[in-house]
C-alpha cells in the first residue's frame, strides 16, 4: 500500500518570511522522492486564485496541492492579522476571517471541507494554525496524526505566551498520535513548558534546500584578501525573539576595537524603527546597515560578501539561516538557545546574552585566517550531509510506524 | 609464535613477561581569555581553579587510590614491577595542587620495583617542531626526576608514544637504552609486537648530532637502543573495553585477562596505557581496582614475570635473540584508530596553532625570561591541540569526551588569544632595543 499524506502547510515565501514555508517544500519534496503521496492544503490569499498551485518544482503526479482562501501568514499574532484585514473589504472580511480567530475557525472549516473526499493514510500538520485543520480531518478520516512543531508560542514571545494561542498548540501536541519536533531543543520546551510526554516526540532535523547546496569552489575563494572591510551579518525578522537588539550589542563591542567592521541587519519587522533609533544612540550609524525586506538572491549575496554570520535568537527552534549560512560558506556564530546548534558543529555557539563573548567570537574569527578558512570549508560540508531527502526518509518511517500500530 | 621446551621452575619461559607502564599526565587547561585582555594578561593564561578542580577530582579517583593498592601489591609481591611516565607538568601540578599525590609516587618509588620513563617535560609535540626544543624538554624531564625520584630514566618515551625512525636514532644519540612506540599492524605486518625491536640504521645529519650533543640529558650516546611496542589489543582491553557491556569480552576478570596474555605469545606484553584508566576512565564501580588487585598474585601463581622495561631490555639482550627491525617512516602514535599523527595535526587550526607557537621559539629564548619561557612551554601541551580536534567529532567520541572546552573552535579561540598576548609581550619587550 503506498503513502498517502493529508498535509496541512505553507506556502514557500517569494520572500524571506523565516523558515515555516521552506521547511514545508523541502519536506514535501524529500517524502515525493521517497514515494509518498502527498495532498497539500494551503491557505491562499486571493480568492481567485487556481485551485492547483504550483508551489513545487516537480510535476510528479503523487502531488496535489488544494488552496484554501485565507488571510493567515507564518507567525501571525492578533496584532499582525489586525493589521492586515484593516484594509480590506467587509466582504472579503466575512469571507476570510475578521480577527484572527475566526480566520483560523474559518480556514479549518474550508481545509477540512475541501479534502474530505480523499483518502489518506496519516494528516500530517505544520504548526498552530493547522492543528485544529489537523485535528479534524484525523477524526473525518480516522488515521493517524502528525503534528509537526517548527516554533511554538513560548520562542516567539520569550516565553510571555499568549495563552489562547498557547492553548491551541497543547491541545494539537495532545491529539496528535506522533508530534515531530525540529529540534531536540525544541522536544525539550515541549516536555518542560507542554507537559508533553518525551516518547511522544520525534526530533527531524529540517534539511538543507538543494539552492542552497554550495556550488564546488564556492566556499573556498578567500574574503580576507579583499581590500574592503570585513561585514558582520545578520538576517531575520526584526522580532524581540531574534535577538536584533543583541546583534548591536554585540556590534558596539566590535566597534570599539576594530571601527572598520560593517554590519548588516537585513530583515524587515515590528522592530525595525526601534532597532534603527538603538543603532544611532549607540553611535552605530556609521558602520550599521539596515537593509529592510530582502529577496533570495540578495540574501546568497549578503551570504558570500559576509566574513561572519551572528545568530543571536532568544529562543530558536531550529534556526534555518545559520544553516543557509555554512551552506555558503560563511563562518558561523550561534546562540547556544537553538536547534541548529545540534547538527552544526563546525560554529562556535554562546549564550544569546553574552553579547561579550559573542564579539570575542566573531573578533577572533576576523583576526584568525586559518579559523575561518575551516569554518568555512567544514560547515558547508557538513551541511551538505543533511538532505530533505534524508530527512524526509526518516518521517515516512514514522508514518510507517504509526500506520503499523 | 613458536612454543618452547617447557621448563620446570618458575618463572615459566613459555609465557611472555608483562610489562607495565602508566601514562600520568595532566594539560595546564586555559581560561576564558577575551581579546580585550590581549596585550594585559601578564602570562596568566591558565584556569587555576579549574586546573585544581580537574586535579583534585582525578587524585581522589584515580592517583591516590591506586597508588594507595600498587604499593600494597608491590610490598606483598617483591617481583611485581610497574614504570611510570610522569610528566613534568603534572609534577608541577602536585606542587600546585596536591603534594600528597606526588608523596604517594615517591612511596612507589621508594620499592624499587618502579622505573620512570623520561619524556618531554611540558608533554609536548616538541620533536615536530624543533629538535633543541625537544631535547632541552627531555633533559629538564630527567633533571626533575632525578630530583624528585633520585632515580635517572634510562628509557624514553615521547609523548603520545608519538614516533618514527629519526626518532629512535636521536633518543640512542641523547643517551637512552630503550624508547617505546605503538605496535602499529601497518609495520609489524604478520609480525608479534611482543618481542623488542631496533630502528634501521638512519644517519642523523651531522648538524642534528651537534644540537644533540649540545643540549642531550647524558654525556654518551648508546650503541643500541631497544624498542617496546604496545600490544594495543590487550592495552585496550583494559583502557578502553573494560566496562563495555557490548564487549564480547565483558565482563572481563583478572583470570581471563592473564589467560589471554600467556596465549599471547613471544618475549614480553608490553601493557601501554593511561594511568587514568584506574578510577577515571574505568570508575571504581566498575571493578577495576579488583581486576588490577588480583593480577601480581594469579601472575604469581602462573608464573608469569612482571618487568619493567629497562629491565625487559637487559633480558631480551641477554637473550641473544637476533633483533628484528621496526621501520617507521612516517609518525605514529597511539592515538585513535589511525595512531597518527591526526589528533593534534590533522585540520587547519591545529597546524596553524602548532606553527604559532613553534614561530616564537627565537624570541622567547632571546627573552631570556623564565616565566615567559615556562608559559610558552606550557601551551606547547599536546592537549591543546588534542582539543582542536575535529575528526569523527560529531559523533561525540573520546575527543569531545577529554576536552574541557565547548568545541574544538573554542579550544582554538582561548589558545590563539594566549598567543597573540605572548607575541604582543616580545614584540613591546624588543621595540625599545630596536
Amino acid at each position: 500500500m503506498s503513502l498517502h499524506s493529508l498535509m496541512f502547510g505553507w506556502e514557500y515565501p517569494p520572500l524571506h518570511l523565516g523558515g515555516l514555508g521552506v521547511a514545508c517544500q523541502g519536506l514535501v519534496q524529500g517524502l515525493l522522492r521517497n514515494g509518498v503521496k502527498i495532498t497539500l492544503v494551503l491557505p491562499h490569499a486571493n480568492k481567485n486564485a487556481e485551485r492547483e498551485v504550483t508551489v513545487l518544482t516537480t510535476d510528479d503526479a503523487s502531488a496535489t496541492t488544494l488552496s484554501v482562501p485565507s488571510m493567515l501568514q507564518p507567525y501571525d499574532t492578533h496584532g499582525s492579522y489586525d493589521i492586515r484585514v484593516g484594509n480590506i473589504s467587509r466582504e472579503d472580511c466575512d469571507i476570510y476571517g475578521g480577527d484572527i480567530a475566526g480566520a483560523i475557525e474559518k480556514y479549518t472549516a474550508a481545509s477540512v471541507d475541501i479534502s474530505k473526499n480523499i483518502a489518506p493514510s496519516v494528516v500530517h500538520c505544520h504548526d498552530w494554525m493547522t492543528y485544529g485543520a489537523g485535528i479534524r480531518a484525523a477524526r473525518h478520516h480516522r488515521v493517524p496524526l502528525i503534528t509537526h512543531i517548527h516554533a511554538t508560542e513560548l520562542d516567539r514571545t520569550n516565553f510571555q505566551p499568549n495563552r489562547w494561542i498557547y492553548g491551541f498548540e497543547k491541545r494539537g501536541f495532545e491529539a496528535a498520535d506522533r508530534i515531530i519536533a525540529v529540534s531536540q531543543y525544541t522536544k525539550n520546551v515541549l516536555t518542560e513548558h507542554y507537559g508533553i510526554a518525551p516518547e511522544k516526540i520525534a526530533v527531524v532535523h529540517n534539511g538543507t534546500s538543494e539552492h542552497l547546496t554550495p556550488q564546488a569552489g564556492l566556499g573556498m575563494h578567500s574574503r580576507h584578501g579583499a581590500k574592503d572591510h570585513p561585514m558582520v551579518l545578520f538576517l531575520g525578522r526584526l522580532v524581540l525573539q531574534k535577538g536584533p537588539k543583541q546583534f548591536l550589542d554585540m556590534a558596539k563591542i566590535i566597534h570599539r576595537r576594530r571601527p572598520e567592521v560593517q554590519f548588516c541587519v537585513a530583515g524587515d519587522g515590528d522592530m525595525l524603527p526601534e532597532m534603527i533609533s538603538y543603532a544611532v544612540e549607540q553611535g552605530l550609524h556609521t558602520c550599521v546597515l539596515f537593509t529592510g525586506k530582502v529577496g533570495s538572491r540578495e540574501v546568497s549575496a549578503l551570504y558570500n560578501r559576509a566574513a561572519c554570520f551572528v545568530m543571536p535568537s532568544l529562543s530558536e527552534p531550529f534556526g534555518l539561516v545559520a544553516l543557509e549560512a555554512a551552506a555558503h560558506g560563511t563562518p558561523v556564530v550561534l546562540s547556544k538557545q537553538s536547534g541548529v546548534r545540534e547538527v552544526l558543529d563546525h560554529s562556535f555557539q554562546v549564550d544569546f546574552w553574552d553579547t561579550e563573548k559573542m564579539a570575542d567570537c566573531v573578533l577572533t574569527i576576523l583576526r584568525e585566517k586559518p579559523l575561518a578558512l575551516q569554518l568555512r570549508s567544514e560547515a558547508s560540508r557538513a551541511v551538505t550531509h543533511l538532505t530533505w531527502q534524508h530527512q524526509a526518509e526518516v518521517v515516512r518511517s514514522i508514518y510507517e510506524n504509526l500506520i503499523r500500530t | 609464535m613458536k612454543a618452547r621446551t617447557p621448563q620446570s621452575r618458575l618463572p615459566n619461559p613459555d609465557f611472555p613477561s608483562v610489562c607495565l607502564y602508566f601514562q600520568v599526565h595532566q594539560p595546564y587547561r586555559l581560561k576564558d581569555l577575551r581579546i580585550s585582555d590581549v596585550g594585559s594578561m601578564d602570562l596568566q593564561y591558565f584556569d587555576t581553579d579549574k586546573n585544581r578542580a580537574i586535579f583534585r577530582k582525578v587524585a581522589e579517583k584515580c592517583y591516590l587510590p591506586t597508588n594507595a593498592l600498587l604499593l600494597e601489591l608491590l610490598h606483598a609481591h617483591p617481583h611485581f614491577k610497574i614504570a611510570f611516565s610522569i610528566s613534568g607538568v603534572f609534577l608541577d601540578q602536585c606542587k600546585e595542587y596536591g603534594e600528597d599525590v606526588l608523596e604517594s609516587f615517591r612511596k612507589l618509588g621508594e620499592t624499587g620495583q618502579v622505573e620512570f620513563l623520561a619524556e618531554t617535560y611540558y608533554h609536548s609535540l616538541s620533536c615536530l617542531t624543533s629538535l633543541r626544543e625537544f631535547l632541552e624538554q627531555v633533559s629538564l624531564h630527567v633533571r626533575t626526576i632525578e630530583k624528585c625520584f633520585g632515580t635517572t630514566p634510562k628509557v624514553l618515551r615521547n609523548t603520545e608514544l608519538i614516533y618514527r625512525n629519526e626518532l629512535a636514532q636521536i633518543a640512542r644519540l641523547m643517551g637512552f637504552s630503550g624508547i617505546l612506540s605503538e605496535g602499529a599492524d601497518r609495520i609489524l605486518g604478520d609480525r608479534s609486537a611482543n618481542q623488542l625491536f631496533a630502528p634501521p640504521d638512519f644517519k642523523v645529519s651531522l648538524k642534528d648530532q651537534r644540537t644533540i650533543r649540545s643540549f642531550r640529558p647524558f654525556n654518551k650516546a648508546q650503541r643500541d637502543i631497544r624498542i617496546l611496542l604496545k600490544n594495543y589489543r590487550l592495552s585496550d582491553d583494559v583502557a578502553f573495553r573494560f566496562s563495555d557491556k557490548s564487549w564480547i569480552g565483558f565482563p572481563l576478570t583478572a583470570e581471563r585477562f592473564t589467560d589471554w596474555l600467556m596465549g599471547s605469545g613471544g618475549f614480553t606484553t608490553n601493557l601501554f596505557m593511561d594511568y587514568e584508566t584506574f578510577g577515571e576512565h574505568q570508575w571504581a564501580d566498575t571493578g577495576i581496582f579488583d581486576f588490577l588487585r588480583a593480577l601480581p598474585r594469579i601472575w604469581q601463581e602462573r608464573g608469569i614475570l612482571a618487568r619493567t622495561p629497562s629491565e625487559t631490555i637487559d633480558a631480551w639482550n641477554q637473550s641473544k635473540q637476533p633483533t628484528p627491525c621496526y621501520d617507521a617512516h612516517e609518525f605514529l602514535s597511539w592515538a585513535d584508530q589511525e595512531r597518527d599523527l591526526s589528533a593534534w595535526q590533522g585540520n587547519r587550526i591545529q597546524t596553524a596553532a602548532l606553527a604559532a607557537i613553534h614561530a616564537l621559539e627565537k624570541p622567547v629564548r632571546k627573552s631570556e625570561d623564565p616565566r615567559m619561557i615556562d608559559a610558552w612551554r606550557k601551551l606547547q601541551t599536546s592537549d591543546h591541540f588534542y582539543y582542536m580536534c575535529t575528526k569523527y567529532w560529531s559523533d561525540g567520541d573520546v575527543h569531545k569526551y577529554f576536552s574541557p572546552y565547548d568545541s574544538p573552535y573554542e579550544a582554538y579561540r582561548r589558545f590563539s588569544h594566549a598567543l597573540c598576548d605572548l607575541r604582543q609581550m616580545l614584540e613591546e619587550r624588543q621595540t625599545p632595543e630596536s
